[in-house]
C-alpha cells in the first residue's frame, strides 16, 4: 500500500511536471523579474541597471501621457462593456427568449468571425471606414457627407478599434451566455408563461439573478481579454496615435519595452495592470463560487 | 381575441429575426466583400467596391502577392508553428488534468487555483523576461521561440478537466485495482473516450495560434520566419494608402483554413466554447 503510494506520488509530479515547468519559467518567473524591473531604469540591453525606487510608478499617476494612457484605458473598458457584453447579452435574450426557431442557425453564424485573426478584422475595418476609397466614404459621398478621417482622432480611433473586436467576440460571447441563459430550468420558464407574468418581468426577476455565474464571468473575460484583443488593431492601424488618443495601458508597455526602450516604465506600468486584473480575478472567484471550489 | 395576440406575437418574432439576420450580414458581408475584392483589380475594387461578383474576376491579386512575399514558405511556417502549440497544449492538459482528476495530492487545490489563475496575466507583464530568454536560447526567429512560451494553457485543463467528468469513476477505479499502470489508462481508456473532445479542443487552439499576433511579432523579426498575421501587416499602411485588393487575397488565403476546421467540426467547437463557461 505504502508502495502504491509512494508511486502515485511520482506519478502526480510526472504528470504536472510539463505543466508546472512551463508556468514556472514562462509565467512566475517572469512575473517576478518584471516585478524586480519595474524598480530599475534600464534599456533592454545595457549591462548595468540604475535603481530608481518608486519612480517608475509615480510617473504613472504624475506624467501626463500616462495620466492620458490611464483615462483611454478607462474608456476602452466602458466601450468594451457596451459593445462586447450588453450587446451580445441582449441578443442573447433575444434569440432565447423572444424566438422560437432559427436558434442554432443564428449560434453558428455569430461565431464565424471569432475564426479569424484581428488583424484580418483591422484590415476590413481600414477598408469600410477608409475616408478616400472605403464603402462608408462612398455612401457618405452619395449623400454629400463626408466622412473624417478617423485615424486623427483618439476618441474616434477608439471607438473604431472596440468596433474590430466586438466583430471578432460578438459571436463568442453570445455563445457563452446563450449557454448560461440555456441552464436556466424550463418548468420555471413554463411556470411564468401559465400565470401570465410579463417576458420582461420573468426576464429580470428570474433569468438574471440564475444567470449571474456566467454572465460575471463573461464580463470580467469581456475587460480582461478585450484589452488585450484591442492591442492588435491599436497596432496595425494607429500604434496608438494620434499623440497616444488610441494607446492604453496595455500598448503603452508594449511602446516603452520595444519601441522606446524604457524597461522600467514598461514593467511598472504592466505591474499596474496586473494588480487590476487580479482584482477582477478576486471579484470572479467571489461572485462566480464554485468555479474553483472544484477541489475543496 | 386569442388569434390576434397570435398573430401579435409573430410580427414581433418576425421583427426580432430582421434584427438578427441584419447582425449576420454585418459579420458577415465584409468577409464576403474580402474575399469577391481579392478577384477584382485595384480599378474595380474601387469603382465597383460592392459588388459582390466580381466583372473581371482576376487572380492577379494572388500571383502577385507570390511574387512579393514567399508564400508557400509563409504558410508553412504559420502550420508549423500552429502545430507544435496546439500537440503541446494537448499533451501537457491531458496529463495535468489527469493528475487533477485522479490522483489525490497536498496543495492539489493550491495547483489547480495557480493554473487556472494564469488566465488573468495580461502579456505584458510577463513579455520583457520572456522575450530575453528567447533571445537567450538563440530561438528568435524560429517557430519553436514562439511556441515554447505557450506549450500550456490553463482554459485547455479546466476543458479537458470538465470532459473527463463524463468518465464513469467506477471505470478508472475498477481498472487502477488491477495495477494497470496510469499511463496506459490515459493512453487506452482515457483518451479514446474523450477524442471528441480532444479534437474540438485542439482544433480551438489550433485557430488561436494559426491567428496569433502580438507574440510572434516580438520573435519573428526577420520576413522568412513570418506567419500570416505579421505578412498581412506589412500589407496594412497607417497612412492610408494600403493597396486592398493585395491584403485582401492574403487575408483569403488566411481564413481558409480556420474555415475549413470550422466547417468540419463545428458542432464539437460550439459545444467546447459552451463548456468553457459553464462551472
Amino acid at each position: 500500500m505504502n508502495n502504491r503510494n509512494k508511486k502515485n506520488k511520482v506519478l502526480t509530479i510526472a504528470y504536472l511536471f510539463p505543466t508546472a515547468l512551463i508556468l514556472l519559467v514562462f509565467i512566475i518567473a517572469p512575473i517576478i523579474y518584471t516585478f524586480y524591473l519595474s524598480f530599475f531604469n534600464w534599456n533592454l540591453i545595457a549591462p548595468t541597471k540604475d535603481f530608481v525606487g518608486l519612480e517608475n510608478y509615480l510617473s504613472i499617476f504624475t506624467d501626463p501621457v500616462n495620466r492620458k494612457i490611464i483615462l483611454n484605458t478607462v474608456f476602452y473598458i466602458l466601450l468594451l462593456l457596451v459593445l462586447n457584453f450588453l450587446v451580445p447579452y441582449f441578443i442573447s435574450i433575444i434569440v432565447k427568449f423572444f424566438i422560437s426557431k432559427m436558434q442554432t442557425a443564428y449560434k453558428i453564424i455569430f461565431f464565424i468571425p471569432s475564426l479569424f485573426s484581428l488583424v484580418v478584422g483591422a484590415m476590413l475595418f481600414s477598408w469600410i471606414m477608409n475616408p478616400v476609397s472605403g464603402p462608408v466614404a462612398f455612401f457618405m459621398r452619395n449623400l454629400g457627407l463626408t466622412l473624417p478621417n478617423w485615424t486623427n482622432s483618439g476618441a474616434m480611433a477608439v471607438v473604431v478599434i472596440c468596433l474590430i473586436t466586438n466583430w471578432k467576440v460578438f459571436g463568442y460571447n453570445f455563445v457563452l451566455l446563450l449557454t448560461g441563459l440555456g441552464s436556466v430550468p424550463q418548468n420555471i420558464i413554463d411556470a411564468t408563461k401559465m400565470d401570465s407574468i410579463p417576458k420582461w418581468r420573468m426576464i429580470w426577476d428570474i433569468v438574471f439573478p440564475l444567470n449571474k455565474s456566467i454572465a460575471f464571468y463573461v464580463l470580467i473575460l469581456t475587460i480582461v481579454q478585450g484589452l488585450q484583443y484591442v492591442f492588435t488593431p491599436i497596432s496595425v492601424i494607429t500604434q496608438g496615435g494620434p499623440y497616444y488618443g488610441s494607446s492604453n495601458a496595455l500598448y503603452h508597455t508594449y511602446l516603452n519595452a520595444f519601441v522606446l526602450y524604457k524597461t522600467g516604465n514598461a514593467s511598472a506600468l504592466a505591474i499596474v495592470t496586473f494588480v487590476i486584473f487580479l482584482v477582477l480575478l478576486y471579484l470572479e472567484i467571489k461572485f462566480v463560487e464554485g468555479r474553483t471550489s472544484r477541489y475543496e | 381575441m386569442k388569434g390576434e395576440r397570435a398573430d401579435m406575437n409573430k410580427l414581433k418574432e418576425s421583427g426580432w429575426h430582421f434584427l438578427l439576420i441584419v447582425i449576420c450580414l454585418v459579420l458577415l458581408l465584409p468577409v464576403l466583400f474580402m474575399i469577391s475584392n481579392s478577384f477584382k483589380t485595384l480599378q474595380d475594387s474601387y469603382h465597383s467596391m460592392l459588388q459582390l461578383i466580381p466583372t473581371h474576376p482576376t487572380f492577379s491579386n494572388y500571383l502577385t502577392l507570390d511574387k512579393q512575399i514567399n508564400l508557400f514558405r509563409i504558410v508553412w511556417n504559420t502550420f508549423f508553428m500552429a502545430t507544435i502549440v496546439t500537440l503541446g497544449k494537448i499533451i501537457t492538459g491531458l496529463l495535468a488534468a489527469y493528475a487533477f482528476k485522479y490522483f489525490s495530492f497536498k496543495g492539489k487545490k493550491f495547483f489547480y487555483f495557480a493554473f487556472i489563475s494564469t488566465i488573468f496575466v495580461p502579456f505584458t507583464v510577463v513579455m520583457i523576461p520572456n522575450f530575453l530568454v528567447i533571445f537567450k536560447l538563440n530561438l528568435l526567429n524560429t517557430a519553436l521561440g514562439v511556441a515554447l512560451p505557450q506549450l500550456c494553457d490553463a482554459t485547455g485543463i479546466m476543458l479537458f478537466l470538465k470532459a473527463m467528468d463524463k468518465i464513469p469513476n467506477s471505470l478508472i477505479e475498477s481498472v487502477r485495482i488491477d495495477d494497470i499502470p496510469s499511463y496506459k489508462i490515459l493512453k487506452d481508456i482515457v483518451v479514446p473516450i474523450l477524442r471528441p473532445n480532444i479534437i474540438s479542443i485542439g482544433a480551438i487552439f489550433f485557430i488561436n495560434s494559426w491567428n496569433e499576433y502580438v507574440w510572434p511579432t516580438l520573435i519573428l523579426k526577420d520576413k522568412n520566419s513570418f506567419t500570416l498575421p505579421l505578412a498581412l501587416q506589412n500589407y496594412i499602411s497607417s497612412e492610408g494608402g494600403t493597396n486592398f485588393p493585395l491584403a485582401m487575397a492574403l487575408s483569403t488565403i488566411m481564413i481558409i483554413v480556420p474555415l475549413l476546421i470550422y466547417l468540419i467540426f463545428q458542432r464539437y467547437i460550439l459545444n467546447s466554447i459552451s463548456s468553457s463557461g459553464l462551472k
